[in-house]
């Protein structure tokens, strides 16, 4: 009985070990972008249009690390690209367990330099971070992360969209709906 | 062995820990305000509103520098032996004439057959072409870096003129600029500043933030972050704080650069004659407290802008990276000239000068620095075989005057006479029928701009690949945010093509590695024999 005990306790010691070091690589994803940071966030925000017959619009443009620059510290370029569609955040808005996931709308994409001098996009694990909190939720999210995957499909035959520097809140596809989400 | 209970258990010990799992949501910090510029207040003993001789309404450039010379007796005659207003600079070692005058960029490319269009930058009136009167006190511009209005404005085209009249500016946009209000300029000189200095080199190649990198439009009113010592709410210095200036003679050219100062703190006041420009010559050779003193060594092969520039173009300007003027002259269907821009509104093709690239947060390249540049100049024979290096940085490892610099290389491919092999001087701009902005005839436009630079065109025309330097010496950041160790010491680091040095982390000394792994070896071998015999003595015991 002892073993069996000890082997329980290893158990959870080992996960707690191997989660603490690798949960980060699960619930975040990074890619290289072939592009600079704000031609990669324009290809993001055309992509993004291109999906609102899913219900995605525009909801944000924002950079962090113009409010690092003002406190007076260098940090490479960030800009995260905001987006929502109200087909998903409807459906987890409308109940009582799943409205503290607004916490997580709108949906960001981040993309920024390393010290590499490389540009990388970096994504949630919707579908993974779905399953966390049950079916309904998991079925919702399930979608976004498909959603999200055709954000990241670059055309090298289309020129570079101009960025659309759309003001957080703010719908900037004309969805007057994206300025709730 | 264990039992079926005993494999089962720490599985279901993982599967009740998943369940358990829960989320951590992020705080939100809000943005501080963003600085307003300051305001700097006049310390001049003279008000310049005040004099008679500048309470003209002046029809031109020349007349208020007319109008200066009544009091400033000698400023003109100390300009003209700057290469602010000469262009030229003969390296003392090479014996290369150097200068705007003569060097060829992979930017615009060359002055020569283009000088009306150029000398907007130049501190002068008239520079039209080879007539131009460089003995004319007149003709000296005292206002492009003594203008405190910021309403100076000296246009491409106009030989070094601003507008008397209203222009269309920029060309066909529908927008007029007023005549320049030189009387209200001329009342309101002063000191030049960043934003002086800035007109012409922060905009250099056509732009603002197109040549340097690390000088742009956003250094008029820098943060912190930006440039530690150009802090507009911190140091504030301004560009002559460190380029001092002796007879109108700025000193820090790129043509002479110090690459290594080893003589230590420049007193002021002192005889010494050398660039006072260099980091040195106010931080000293051992800058960094004693508890860093590892730091201090570092000096002996660094130049310290390795470390305390991390990057450059580090505002929200791109820089321009490369330029390839092969696909320069198409035309839409209509034969109107094309121009595209990228997704941060930067142009990326014109039909005038071909295909740009650009980039922010740039981390420099390195390389071995003893401030000689050998530079490829007309006549200099070349071929597209190989990437013509414009300008040649000289030094490595065993030189005791290099040092390893952060530098920024430009790349493009531009023009050459391939019957000559020879970079070729081009006439881009101008309102003649021969300049290629106007009529796109690579042959014609060649014609011209070689028999400028006095040679004739072999009818060949080519484009080479070239690579032009610059070390990275502006947008110095906070110490805080220097480059750590970690940077440079690791394998595939910052210095990873640097070659001539030992650098520990990035480089194996395979006689270290060999007696290292085999003492741990022998000591993994001792444990093992070790434990061996234990568990056997255990074993024959028990």
């Amino acid at each position: 009985m002892l073993k069996v005990i000890i082997g329980f306790i290893a158990g959870i010691a080992l996960l707690g070990i191997v989660g603490f070091n690798t949960a980060g690589s699960f619930m975040m994803v990074e890619h290289e972008s072939p592009y600079g940071i704000e031609e990669t966030a324009a290809r993001i925000q055309a992509n993004i249009q291109k999906m609102s017959h899913r219900g995605w619009t525009l909801s944000g443009l924002r950079d962090p690390s113009k409010a690092v620059a003002n406190s007076g510290r260098n940090v490479p370029p960030v800009l995260l690209v905001e987006a929502c569609s109200t087909d998903y955040s409807g459906v987890l808005l409308a109940d009582d367990q799943a409205r503290i996931l607004s916490i997580m709308m709108p949906c960001t994409i981040t993309i920024y330099k390393k010290e590499d001098g490389k540009t990388y996009i970096g994504t949630m694990n919707s579908g993974l971070m779905g399953r966390l909190f049950g079916k309904k939720v998991a079925a919702v999210m399930d979608e976004v992360a498909k959603d999200q995957a055709e954000f990241l499909k670059f055309d090298d035959s289309e020129p570079a969209p101009p960025l659309i520097r759309v003001k957080p809140g703010g719908g900037s596809a004309g969805g007057p709906e994206a300025a709730g989400c | 062995m264990f039992t079926k209970d005993q494999l089962i258990a720490p599985v279901l010990g993982i599967a009740i820990a998943m369940a358990l799992l829960v989320a951590t949501p992020a705080g939100a910090t809000a943005p501080p305000a963003v600085a307003e510029p300051v305001a700097e207040k006049s310390k001049s003993t003279a008000d310049h509103s005040k004099f008679e001789e500048l309470d003209i309404n002046f029809k031109s450039g020349p007349e208020v520098t007319q109008a200066c010379l009544k009091c400033h007796t000698e400023a003109a005659k100390q300009i003209h032996k700057t290469k602010h207003w000469s262009w030229e600079y003969t390296n003392p070692v090479t014996g290369q004439k150097l200068g705007k005058k003569n060097v060829i960029n992979n930017f615009c490319t060359s002055v020569t057959s283009n000088n009306s269009f150029c000398s907007a930058c130049h501190i002068g009136y008239g520079w039209a072409d080879d007539s131009f009167d460089f003995t004319s006190e007149a003709n000296v511009d005292c206002i492009v870096c003594h203008d405190t209005t910021g309403n100076y404005k000296k246009l491409p085209g106009l030989s070094g003129h601003p507008n008397y009249e209203t222009m269309e500016w920029p060309p066909h946009s529908g927008k007029f600029r007023p005549p320049t209000d030189l009387k209200k300029i001329a009342q309101n000189v002063g000191p030049t500043s960043r934003k002086t200095c800035g007109t012409c080199h922060f905009r250099g190649g056509g732009g603002d933030a197109v040549k340097h990198g690390d000088l742009d439009s956003s250094l008029e009113n820098p943060g912190r972050y930006l440039d530690v010592h150009m802090d507009s709410e911190g140091l504030n210095f301004s560009c002559s704080r460190c380029h001092v200036t002796d007879e109108h003679e700025v000193s820090g050219s790129r043509y002479a650069v110090t690459a290594a100062d080893e003589k230590g703190v420049l007193i002021p006041g002192s005889q010494d004659t050398r660039n006072p420009t260099t980091c040195v010559a106010c931080h000293g050779n051992t800058p960094h407290p004693d508890k860093m003193a590892k730091l201090n060594d570092h000096t002996r092969k660094l130049a310290c802008q390795t470390c305390h520039i991390p990057a450059y173009a580090r505002s929200t300007l791109q820089t321009k990276m490369s330029w390839d003027w092969s696909t320069a002259g198409k035309l839409d269907e209509q034969g109107h000239r094309i121009q595209l821009k990228n997704s941060a509104g930067k142009v990326v093709y014109d039909s005038k000068k071909g295909n740009f690239t650009y980039d922010r947060y740039v981390v420099p390249e390195y390389q071995w620095f003893n401030g000689e540049v050998k530079f490829t100049l007309f006549g200099d024979k070349v071929s597209d075989d190989e990437v013509v290096k414009i300008n040649d940085f000289q030094g490595d490892a065993d030189d005791p005057d290099a040092r390893i610099w952060p530098v920024r290389v430009f790349r493009g491919k531009q023009m050459y006479d391939k019957g000559l092999q020879t970079l070729a001087v081009m006439h881009t701009a101008g309102e003649d029928d021969a300049a290629f902005w106007g009529n796109y005839d690579w042959d014609k436009a060649m014609e011209w701009g070689m028999r400028a630079a006095g040679s004739e065109y072999s009818g060949e025309l080519g484009f080479v690949s070239t690579e032009m330097s610059w070390p990275i010496t502006h947008m110095v950041s906070p110490k805080e945010d220097a480059l750590g160790c970690e940077s440079c010491h690791t394998d595939g680091g910052r210095l990873a093509g640097i070659e001539g040095i030992y650098l520990p982390a990035r480089d194996r000394m395979p006689l270290i590695d060999t007696i290292g792994f085999g003492l741990a070896l022998l000591a993994l071998i001792g444990v093992l024999i070790h434990g061996g015999i234990r568990v056997i003595l255990a074993k024959r015991e028990g």
